[in-house]
């Protein structure tokens, strides 16, 4: 029985100021340090010792990872706060998939604590950030200290809280690409109250002309051991003139390419029968976005 | 000072506050057995069910999830923080008592104070603004209405309050 008020692991713990003191104490501590911004994750994963740590360093207040810029897109800072994020994408339209999705994130006292980075760090399959970053084609700036790479979004999670991120880099920037014209997107999730953990997740992005789909990008959470997209369901999109009928039977191949578990949210045949009803709803409203656009 | 205990200081309240506290001491025990703050509840220690709930520099956030070194500097507003200094009470506490809005009272600091930060961002919320803002407070007696109610309530008297200014 774990006595969840009180953190009976020790550990060290460090402020740096700048993102040279980070590195620095990354190089001294090696895998002995835990990153740790809006602590939503890993306070939990102290408590119940899924996580252990003899240095803790606390990246919220380096000011060089707190922004979002308007760049061709968006360049987004890894410890910038959901709140900020919230608040900012509120009005931008072409990226109402990321909002609802940034929004739709467990309640306001989390938006207040957690970090996009951290959201994505953490690598849960039902981290809801992610299927609409998936969509937009996000991308992630890697660093440590020395080299920094950018890693596609679709090929940042490896696995269950596992991700291409080695022991030495932190995640430092979340790059949002422009969108094209014509585009509507949406996420929506299934929970069993409101400030719950995703059931599934769903985001989709469409790109339309009257009532041809040119291309849509299709990506579902908790429906597999990361985030994905659907590829295979997005090849059948293109091209395609939408009506009730097409999207039903595509949902039914939703249904049958994901590959989610029993756990205790759902089982895995909730999921499937659930899937494909969600993948409709979700098209549609992005659907009408884009008409609107 | 060693890396393991940290001179913080806090202004709890109004009240400024230095303290020595330990890299893993949580702020939700700084405030209750610390400061003596019982107001602020301890509820699944999770993050689940935001009884623990306190303002930092004005947001709400989770004491149960919170480092208290992490806080040093800021400014903390716990349920004992609402009434005026001289005790008399803030309208959303007197809404919550003519509304029916507390039954147990475990969820009740919480919900004033997430409350309170609404109204102070928003201070004319719909009823769906305002169920999606205390959405991740939860409370196992009322069924919500009470509490829905008296934050309308206030609402219109702040509204009231304008009108009567202009």
């Amino acid at each position: 029985m774990v006595n969840t008020k009180i953190l009976t692991s020790d550990f060290n713990y460090h402020k740096p100021n700048n993102l040279t003191e980070v590195f620095k104490l990354i190089t001294e501590y090696g895998t002995g340090a835990r990153l740790i911004a809006g602590g939503t994750d890993v306070i939990p994963g102290l408590k119940y010792e899924r996580i252990s740590t003899k240095h803790l360093i606390n990246i919220a207040d380096v000011q060089e990872l707190r922004y979002i810029k308007e760049d061709q897109g968006f360049r987004i800072g890894a410890t910038t706060k959901l709140i900020d994020i919230k608040k900012f994408f509120a009005d931008k339209k072409e990226y109402s998939g990321f909002y609802e999705a940034i929004s739709s994130i467990a309640k306001i006292q989390i938006l207040n604590m957690g970090t996009l980075g951290g959201n994505l760090c953490t690598a849960s399959p039902a981290a809801d950030s992610a299927p609409a970053l998936l969509t937009f084609e996000a991308k992630v700036v890697l660093s440590n200290g020395k080299n920094q790479r950018e890693v596609a979004i679709n090929n940042f999670f490896t696995g269950v809280q596992q991700t291409v991120k080695k022991d030495d880099e932190i995640m430092t920037e979340i790059i949002i690409p422009p969108v094209a014209d014509q585009v509507g997107s949406s996420f929506r999730r299934m929970v069993r109250v409101a400030a719950d953990i995703s059931k599934i997740s769903c985001a989709i992005l469409v790109n339309r002309s009257k009532n041809i789909c040119h291309s849509a990008k299709v990506a579902m959470g908790a429906v597999a051991t990361t985030p994905i997209r659907l590829y295979q369901v997005e090849e059948m999109l293109i091209n395609q003139s939408i009506d009730e009928k097409i999207l039903t039977n595509i949902g039914k191949v939703v249904s049958e390419v994901i590959q989610p578990i029993t756990d205790i949210r759902s089982t895995e045949n909730y999921r499937k029968q659930v899937a494909a009803v969600l993948f409709k709803d979700v098209f549609q409203i992005a659907w009408q976005k884009a008409g609107v656009q | 000072m060693d890396k393991n205990n940290h001179i913080i200081q806090l202004i709890v309240n109004r009240e400024p506050t230095t303290l020595l506290v330990a890299s893993n001491e949580l702020l939700i025990n700084v405030i209750r057995d610390r400061l003596g703050l019982t107001g602020t509840k301890y509820g699944c220690g999770t993050g689940q069910c935001a009884a623990c709930t306190v303002l930092v520099n004005g947001q709400p956030v989770l004491g149960c999830l919170t480092l208290a070194v992490s806080v040093d500097g800021a400014e903390i507003v716990t349920a004992e923080g609402v009434a005026a200094p001289d005790g008399s009470l803030d309208p959303i506490q007197d809404a919550f008592i003519g509304n029916a809005a507390i039954q147990c009272g475990f969820c009740t600091p919480g919900m004033i104070l997430v409350s309170k930060n609404l109204l102070e961002s928003s201070p004319t919320p719909s009823e769906d603004e305002i169920r999606e803002h205390i959405k991740g407070n939860l409370c196992r007696c009322t069924g919500y209405n009470g509490i829905v109610k008296a934050i309308k309530s206030c609402t219109s008297e702040k509204k009231r309050t304008e009108l009567s200014t202009l």
